[in-house]
């Protein structure tokens, strides 16, 4: 089926969440779309409606804010779709949708893309192991699922994230030996207190889960990094290693823990695919998660008509997000033609609210820039591809024999061409790329963005199209 | 080095609340599952992480938790490649170790 409205907006977490609502409020018809079953991305995550205490997060502030967005949605008489994913831009303006019985597409007048972010992943030897689990999906178990992972438990990696899924774990009554960072972060943070002086409620948050880890006896091991995972059929231990200014493990003074779970947090990366499919043109930013995409004041990408807000367009956190989603909802809004947003001026306070939060991550990102570790912790036998199982050495032998650019790779190893369609890897290999002075630029993403059902994509509406008549094609009867 | 096997995940604030139990088989072995868990809750709650068997016969699990790494691939009830982190556990189902094509169990 076809279906036309004002906005479409991808995405139901705190950015789309706000988007959807902002659009509506001022006149738009809207549709919300989103593949999980709940609304609320991953920052809302919730438990099930059906549980005690479920279908809301167990904070008052979480409780509050996502109720006050999903009332906002049903006032603004938003059409919200979960378990709809988006899968292509066939046409300017045109989403496609794999969605059950209501597959098929959607024409709006202004989309706006709020696809969140998800764990950059790095890798390491042994991090395919049962029992590596990344710092969102520890998060995701222990919101959504309420179910905490086996201990005892090692956070590692690198950002301010590490803080809050081991604060999550000794919250959750899981012992965690240590939080190991590879930034010099006590040091860093005295130089940038004067930006994150800017963002009070962030820095007291910080020191809230610094002390409770410090309560729960977490060992602190800064300027540290995770050598390798070691088990058989599942993790049984790790290995930690100062790393020096360089990033370089000083493997003679390591230390090896024996643990049940290795969280690892390297920092979000946006989810860009989609962008990405649309020719939405990006930029450089590694302080704000690596590729972010360009968008001009009102949030619009390169692509006319399809704005981006929140992690999904670079990496901001949540209050960044709700206030990017109420800004692309008002311009989507506007662009959409609804008569309110036409007579309603740019919100001034929104504008310079964000602008303050921008030193602010700035700031943060700058005490935990990490050290260029992972190239050095690899060897021959690390998988880089898990869902081709594409080793080092693999890539090692392709460019011995004249493999020079990802999209070569991806020829002759598959690598990203599993399902993840590259999410877990190909970043991976960009960066690895260009260190050897080789073509670092990702292979071309193609529909689908997402792996569809062949059912899917049989929707019967959808009108075959134009083509000139051929007199060797037999004639339909 | 002693051996750290057996543990498993725990559910927080007790079972209670979260609806009557059932049990799923996995690897035909019964497990309990509450409703509105997903299949991954509910084993990693039982103590079994290892979901997979990649194409090389390296062991996997649960990673990213929100569908998008596709590392907790299991079958269920005879469909292949379903994502444990994305399927709702039901009463009866039988979950199996999924393994790719050319690695060993």
């Amino acid at each position: 089926m076809i279906e036309d409205t004002d906005v479409a907006v991808v995405g139901a977490g705190p950015a789309g969440l706000s988007a959807a609502g902002e659009a509506a409020q001022h006149g738009a018809r809207v549709i919300l779309l989103d593949d999980n079953g709940e609304p609320g991305g991953q920052y809302f995550r919730h438990p099930p409606a059906t549980w005690l205490w479920g279908g809301t997060s167990r904070s008052r502030s979480g409780r509050t804010r996502l109720d006050a967005l999903l009332a906002a949605l049903r006032a603004g008489g938003v059409d919200y779709r979960a378990r709809a994913t988006v899968w292509d831009f066939p046409e300017p303006s045109t989403l496609a949708i794999a969605d059950g019985t209501r597959s098929g597409r959607i024409r709006a007048r202004a989309i706006v893309l709020a696809t969140g972010a998800r764990d950059r992943a790095v890798p390491f030897p042994g991090w395919t192991l049962p029992g590596v689990v990344s710092a969102g999906g520890v998060q995701n178990l222990i919101k959504g699922m309420r179910v905490a992972p086996p201990g005892p438990a090692l956070v590692a990696g690198n950002g301010p994230l590490l803080l809050v899924a081991a604060a999550s774990l000794v919250r959750a009554g899981v012992r965690v030996a240590a939080v190991v960072e590879a930034a010099d972060v006590p040091r860093r943070a005295l130089r940038e207190a004067g930006r994150l002086a800017l963002a009070p409620a962030i820095a007291g948050q910080a020191a809230g889960y610094r002390v409770a880890l410090l309560a729960a006896g977490v060992r602190m091991l800064y300027g540290h990094c995770v050598v390798a995972a070691h088990g058989s059929t599942e993790l049984e231990s790790v290995e930690i290693a100062p790393v020096d200014a360089g990033g370089r493990p000083a493997r003679a003074a390591r230390e090896r823990i024996a643990v049940r779970t290795l969280v690892t947090g390297f920092g979000l990366a946006p989810s860009l695919e989609l962008a990405r499919l649309a020719g939405a043109r990006e930029a450089r930013e590694p302080l704000l998660g690596g590729s972010v995409l360009a968008r001009d004041a009102s949030l619009m990408t390169s692509v006319p008509g399809i704005f981006a807000a929140g992690d999904g367009a670079a990496i901001g956190g949540v209050a960044v997000a709700l206030l990017e989603g109420r800004l692309a909802g008002l311009e989507a809004a506007r662009l959409a033609g609804t008569g309110a947003a036409r007579k309603a001026p740019a919100d001034l306070r929104m504008r310079l609210a964000r602008a303050r939060l921008d030193r602010v991550r700035a700031g943060i990102a700058r005490v935990f820039a990490p050290p260029a570790t992972w190239r050095e912790l690899i060897t021959g036998e690390t998988i880089l591809c898990r869902c081709e199982d594409v080793r080092m050495a693999d890539i090692e032998a392709r460019i011995g024999e004249g493999a020079r650019s990802a999209t070569q790779l991806k020829h002759v190893t598959r690598f990203g061409m599993g399902r993840c369609q590259g999410r877990n890897c190909l970043a991976a290999l960009g960066e690895l790329l260009a260190a050897r002075g080789l073509d670092p630029a990702l292979p071309r993403v193609r529909p689908p963005a997402r792996p569809i059902l062949l059912g899917d994509l049989m929707t019967e509406d959808i009108p075959p199209p134009e083509l000139p008549a051929d007199p060797h094609l037999p004639r339909a009867r | 080095m002693t051996s750290i096997r057996g543990t498993h995940g725990t559910r927080l604030y007790g079972e209670a609340g979260r609806g009557q139990p059932f049990a799923l088989l996995f690897d035909g072995e019964a497990v309990t599952a509450f409703p509105g868990e997903t299949i991954a809750a509910a084993l990693l709650a039982a103590g079994k992480v290892r979901l997979r068997v990649s194409r090389s016969g390296s062991p996997r699990g649960l990673y990213c938790g929100m569908g998008l790494c596709y590392e907790c691939l299991v079958t269920v009830d005879g469909r292949a490649n379903q994502r444990a982190c994305m399927t709702e556990a039901r009463p009866g189902m039988v979950v199996a170790t999924s393994v790719a094509p050319g690695a060993a169990p």
